[in-house]
């Protein structure tokens, strides 16, 4: 399947040969028996095959696997490869940005909402296009099962007009990977995969390709400073050439959707999941094949292809995963009735399943052993045995108490601190997106709140409270800043936090004075002195900053931080013992 | 069951059993036993002491839907009595269930405990094991999930060789004791008696 990389002549010199050789032979090894995978996974899988120089991302479910299956490969098989976690999604498509303008094929991956947050480069990098082929994974989430919200980044791909391949299995999510490489060198712009999270992690068998080792086109030319520096004279003629380019994207995109004939006058439109579903229910029910039915796996769409599907037909279904985007589109172009998500044939949000698809075409469902009638509650999330964040939310609680503001109302964030919003426990009050909790504590601060309270992790504030807090404190308003600092990105499942020992250099960079920061350990037995620390802190009428450090309870049972702990402390005690450092 | 049927298997229990990685046990089997087969999983705000679930769908055509839909699933296998309720509604009318007895009422509101039995025992095809007791026997406080699933297996078309490689081959990176007490648990569940207790 990777014809179209003429650019890319491997570069393999005679010393590598021999290497590259016994490589092949475990690859091959594994490739005779297929892997069970999740399908996140094969995208990070698909990506190392087609060699990536490099992997980026910042953890966010259901995305997080992805980054990681090809950052093990990587490790297992470096070549000169690189996989990194960045401070956050913005700065990991940078990156990967960076190694496509040297001439390298590269992988980004983060969730839906962190699309948002990389918005920026991801729409510009539309119109300096790319030189190494640059793949976008975006995991959404469908039903929010661990996501503020459900927005759907076809919509975004859209936006920035730049392709989106949508796979609905295992399969394909490692075949369309490697053709979003393809296309992305050849049509020389960013692709996305966009997977939900029912596909992202759904688990199945992968048959792999021969892999390709990571190869070069060189650093971009000086000529093409005119494509890459987006200043408006350029930035006009760059966006007149992407937009001429869509017809051609179009055409290459056209292969992945199917116009399967028919007959009668409903017909079918399906992608991702929806595709998915349909497909197996036809099994089951055979004279679901028999309907027209147009498969849609890459946007945009031809609307050729929506016009010729159209003719003749009288109702259309769409079965689509999140936003009505295909639903819309057919809606504008004919006379036929269309069902979907906005006429309520299908439910207007949450995620899409097979009982939908039955119901909307009135299929009989199975009779089963029924629902009992017994009240069930929800087994909601909680904190883990022993975690500090509870010791750091009881002593907050009791400062706010003892201050006499017993409802003060707090600015959470994003992390596993986030369950502290529980009732019995009801600590937070706004929880938005990542970083807010410093700039809204600010701006109610700036409002007359009093006191203004932000909750905020250590891996969080890297990611974006970093320039809330440089606003803080320049804003010299009374407002507490409480960062959780558990040393790892706790709620994905402990990587490591990039602010790793570097919370307090941090906050004293950003220009917070250094006798208002306090670092304190959240422990029940310092639960007297954490009250009095904070109970100052709220008193002091500017900004101040609260540490709370103690190591995540999951990543300690790991041995996470082991290492790093082990090597700190070597080269701590060789500072000591050398004697020209010595004080 | 060379058949165009849909197989379907439901795990439940909450974040820290093992679900999952008692689900990845049962794919893996069911793929080399020659099915195709696939998994679904949620994780996020699950790892946290909430409800998590599993579902594994098995055909001998392939498949694309790893979704069961409601009153199509064959099997329930639960590490929690309140967690199977929550599923039985997956179930087809004649589906099996394999619980653990042992209750997790570390949580706002959970029923009276006798209700959850009483619900449990009124299914058909309800296996209940004391997981509590076979742990205790066996010395090994995780035997649970897999005297579940050596129990389960009588309703699932894989060999016991199958069986014992895909335990051996998950279990032997934590060492030899490891691998030996889930055998040792698989079998234990294996040997108990296949009534159900539902009428």
């Amino acid at each position: 399947m990777h014809t179209s990389h003429p650019e890319n002549l491997r570069v393999t010199r005679d010393t590598e040969h021999a290497h590259h050789t016994s490589c092949f032979d475990k690859v091959e090894a594994c490739m005779a028996q297929s892997t069970l995978t999740l399908g996140v996974e094969a995208v990070g899988c698909a990506a190392f095959d087609a060699g990536i120089m490099g992997a980026f991302g910042y953890p966010g479910t259901p995305s997080t696997e992805g980054f990681e299956y090809a950052e093990a490969m990587i490790q297992a098989q470096p070549e000169g490869r690189v996989a990194q976690w960045a401070a956050n999604e913005k700065v990991a498509y940078d990156l990967a940005l960076g190694v496509s303008y040297a001439g390298h094929r590269s992988l980004v991956t983060m969730k839906h909402v962190g699309l948002n947050v990389a918005l920026d480069a991801y729409a510009n990098s539309a119109l300096t296009g790319v030189r190494g082929g640059l793949v976008l994974l975006v995991a959404d989430d469908p039903g929010m099962h661990s996501s503020q919200n459900e927005q759907d980044s076809r919509k975004l791909a859209e936006f920035a007009w730049l392709p989106c391949l949508e796979p609905s299995t295992v399969q394909e999510c490692y075949d369309f990977t490697w053709r979003a490489f393809e296309l992305s060198e050849s049509l020389r712009v960013p692709v996305m995969v966009r997977l939900v999270t029912r596909l992202a992690h759904c688990r199945a068998a992968l048959h792999r390709q021969e892999p390709l080792s990571p190869s070069g086109l060189g650093v971009a030319p000086k000529e093409t400073v005119q494509d890459w520096v987006l200043i408006p004279s350029n930035a006009r003629r760059r966006y007149l050439d992407l937009l001429a380019k869509q017809p051609r994207l179009i055409a290459q995109l056209s292969p992945m959707n199917q116009l399967v004939p028919g007959s009668g006058s409903r017909g079918v439109v399906v992608s991702g999941m929806g595709r998915a579903y349909f497909g197996q229910l036809a099994l089951e029910h055979p004279e679901l094949a028999a309907l027209p039915r147009l498969e849609v796996a890459a946007y945009p769409v031809d609307p050729r292809l929506e016009t010729a599907f159209l003719f003749g037909l009288e109702d259309v279904f769409v079965f689509e995963e999140d936003y009505p985007v295909l639903e819309e589109r057919l809606g504008f172009r004919g006379t036929a009735r269309v069902h979907g998500r906005l006429d309520g044939a299908v439910p207007r949000t949450g995620e899409l399943t097979p009982r939908q698809l039955k119901n909307a075409l009135t299929l009989i469902t199975a009779e089963g052993k029924g629902a009992i009638t017994l009240d069930l509650p929800l087994r909601a999330p909680r904190f883990c045995d022993g975690c500090g964040h509870v010791d750091a939310y009881e002593a907050m609680q009791s400062a706010l108490q003892n201050l006499g503001v017993p409802d003060a109302r707090v600015f959470g964030d994003i992390g596993c601190y986030t369950l502290a919003a529980q009732e019995p426990m009801g600590a937070i009050h706004a929880v938005v997106e990542m970083g807010a909790s410093i700039s809204m504590a600010v701006g109610a601060a700036l409002a007359g709140q009093t006191p203004s309270v932000a909750v905020i992790g250590d891996s969080t504030f890297g990611h974006s409270g970093l320039p809330a807090l440089l606003t803080a404190a320049d804003s010299g308003v009374n407002v507490t800043i409480i960062i959780l600092d558990n040393r790892v990105v706790g709620m994905t499942g402990q990587q490591p936090s990039q602010a790793l020992d570097q919370v307090e250099r941090m906050v004293l960079g950003m220009g917070i004075p250094e006798a208002q920061l306090q670092v304190l350990t959240p422990l029940p037995k310092q639960h007297e002195t954490n009250v009095r620390a904070l109970e100052s802190a709220l008193r002091y009428p500017g900004p101040s900053v609260i540490v709370f450090r103690r190591e995540c309870v999951q990543s300690l049972r790991r041995g996470v931080l082991k290492e790093h702990d082990r090597e700190a402390e070597a080269r701590l005690e060789q500072a000591c013992c050398t004697p020209e450092l010595r004080p | 069951m060379s058949d165009l049927r849909i197989h379907g298997i439901v795990l439940s229990g909450i974040g820290g059993q093992g679900v999952l990685s008692l689900a990845q046990v049962v794919l893996e089997a069911l793929r080399r036993s020659g099915f195709h087969a696939l998994q679904s999983e949620i994780h996020g705000m699950s790892q946290r002491g909430g409800s998590v679930h599993a579902q594994v769908c098995f055909s001998d055509v392939p498949l694309t839907s790893p979704i069961i839909d409601e009153g199509c699933a064959d099997l329930l296998i639960a590490l929690e009595p309140l967690e199977a309720l929550r599923y039985t509604a997956m179930l087809r009318m004649n589906g099996q269930l394999v619980v653990s007895e042992e209750p997790q009422t570390d949580m706002e509101g959970y029923p009276p405990l006798d209700d959850v039995y009483a619900a449990l025992k009124r299914l058909r095809g309800c296996h209940l094991v004391d997981t509590e007791d076979l742990a205790r026997r066996l010395s090994f406080r995780q035997a649970g999930g897999m005297a579940l699933l050596g129990l389960a297996s009588a309703f699932l078309p894989v060999s016991d060789k199958i069986w014992q490689e895909v335990i051996t081959q998950r279990f032997e990176p934590k060492g030899a004791r490891v691998t030996e007490k889930n055998l040792e648990a698989f079998q234990a569940g294996r040997g108990l008696v296949h009534d159900p207790v539902g009428a």
